[in-house]
């Protein structure tokens, strides 16, 4: 898959294999077309060059973006119910289900409030049930935690881990932060510096899920990885700021 | 400095209105405001029962009550037609968009003798002028805010497989009414200026006809009288407008 939005491709050549059940993670650069490839995955823009084959219906494909983007009109269960409702399920039984998916995320009892009388974190949390109150198979999240602050941002992703493993989604992270995708991810991509980013290198994650994402930092294979990471991350970055002199 | 309670405001408020009207109505029985000019607060609440007890209010208030809500809800109604086609038709936008745009910035008071020429002196110029002076500024509000219908919205309701009427029925259509909403006060001020000015200009009926009647007799008390009946008009729809922006913006 080839993304461009000019002359120049931002993103080229990008293949990347997401197993059932499997948690992966997209670490690169700004600029290096990250969120536009999640973008063409989920078919809000085209590939210029290249296909997204899927072996999951588009229907089946979920996202996760970083603004909560939640209807402010539509109370936390409606905004819920909504997607389900596209779905062709009638509003009392959409509702019942959008229920039960914000109990789910420890928001029992929120269902009449409205985005703007919730919290930060109590948005992403709707947005979250939103998202799998659909049942995907494939889940989209582009950085999806970044607003939030440290503990809220820990919990939500201990519940993200949580669920998705519980419901066997495979996902896509795609993020800048490498303890995230470490902590979560059973393989990670690095992206060069765009233009004309690529795919340089996989990561295996030798830290056996189900897995506390919190906890996963202590384990022993984390703190190798996140030097190795950090060490390639830092060269894409430094290559970019060659470039530039 | 003192603190000031925020709860007592009113209060204040009212006590300051109140020490003025005294100080008003006591500078005019001493001779020292000329009645012609500047009738006391009693003279004129004189004027306002005189109003009413005769029961010759009623014509005029639903004379022009009727101009300023057919001017209000037809200019709404047009508003929201002519600014949804701008919005969805480029080729519309560049027709319409300009004389809107000139229509917004002239005073569109000045067109009330033309209405008066072209559709007599009875209601139909009234209502014109309050449809024109409300259907601009919704045209505006709801051209401009379609388009400004937040990208983030409509990609969420994509990405969760929502077609085209969702786009319609759960992003587009709630933005508009919110827009609306939140210019209602403004049209309702608009709607009644352009009654106002109407009756003023020429007619049989209306508080703008009798404020020009008020004006050819020299008759101060009653012209006050007048205004103070207006405003405590445009304050009651402004409160019925409230509660129903509150209402239906309850969510913001």
């Amino acid at each position: 898959m080839t993304l461009s939005y000019g002359a120049e491709p931002v993103l080229e050549g990008a293949s990347i294999a997401v197993g059932e059940g499997q948690f992966v993670s997209l670490v690169g650069p700004s600029g290096s077309g990250k969120s536009s490839l999640l973008r063409a995955v989920i078919g809000l823009q085209k590939p210029s060059a290249g296909t997204v084959e899927a072996e999951v219906a588009r229907s089946q494909i979920g996202i996760l973006f970083q603004d909560d983007a939640l209807l402010p009109w539509k109370t936390a269960r409606d905004n819920v119910a909504l997607g389900l409702s596209f779905r062709g399920v009638e509003w009392a039984p959409a509702r019942a289900q959008a229920d039960v998916w914000l109990a789910r995320l420890g928001l029992a009892g929120f269902g009449d409030r409205f985005p703007r009388h919730l919290s930060g974190g109590q948005r992403k949390r709707v947005a979250l049930a939103q998202v799998l109150a659909m049942q995907p198979k494939l889940l989209l999240m582009d950085e999806p935690f970044a607003s939030l602050d440290a503990i809220v941002r820990a919990r939500i992703i201990q519940d993200v881990a949580a669920l998705v493993e519980r419901e066997r989604i495979s996902v896509l992270l795609v993020t800048h932060d490498l303890e995230e995708a470490i902590s979560l991810s059973d393989h990670i991509y690095l992206l060069s510096q765009g233009p004309r980013a690529r795919l340089t290198r996989d990561y295996p994650v030798p830290i056996a899920r189900p897995r506390d994402p919190v906890r996963a930092r202590l384990h022993p294979a984390f703190a190798p990885l996140y030097e190795k990471l950090w060490n390639d991350l830092s060269r894409e970055v430094d290559r970019r700021a060659e470039a530039a002199e | 400095m003192m603190m000031l309670d925020p709860r007592w405001a009113w209060l204040r408020q009212l006590a300051t209105f109140a020490i003025l009207l005294l100080l008003w109505e006591e500078a005019g029985r001493a001779g020292l405001l000329n009645p012609l000019y500047a009738p006391t607060p009693s003279q004129i609440g004189a004027a306002l029962v005189d109003l009413f007890a005769d029961g010759r209010i009623w014509t005029h208030l639903e004379a022009t009550f009727a101009a300023a809500l057919g001017g209000l809800a037809l200019g709404i109604l047009v508003g929201i037609v002519l600014g949804v086609i701008a919005a969805i038709v480029p080729a519309f936008a560049e027709l319409v968009a300009p004389v809107m745009t000139l229509l917004n910035a002239v005073p569109r008071v000045i067109l009330a003798p033309l209405f008066v020429i072209w559709l007599g002196i009875g209601l139909a110029s009234k209502v014109a002028l309050s449809f024109i002076l409300v259907a601009v500024l919704i045209f505006f509000t709801v051209f401009s805010g379609i388009r400004q219908v937040d990208r983030k919205l409509v990609e969420r309701i994509i990405t969760l497989g929502g077609n085209r009427w969702s786009l319609v029925r759960h992003v587009y259509l709630p933005s508009v009414a919110a827009w609306i909403l939140g210019s209602l006060k403004i049209a309702v001020g608009f709607a009644f200026t352009g009654a106002c000015v109407g009756e003023f200009v020429a007619a049989t009926r209306g508080l703008g006809y009798l404020l020009s009647f008020a004006q050819s007799t020299y008759n101060a008390a009653l012209m006050f009288a007048l205004i103070f009946l207006i405003l405590l008009v445009v304050l009651a729809i402004f409160a019925v407008a409230g509660q129903l922006e509150k209402y239906l913006l309850r969510w913001n």
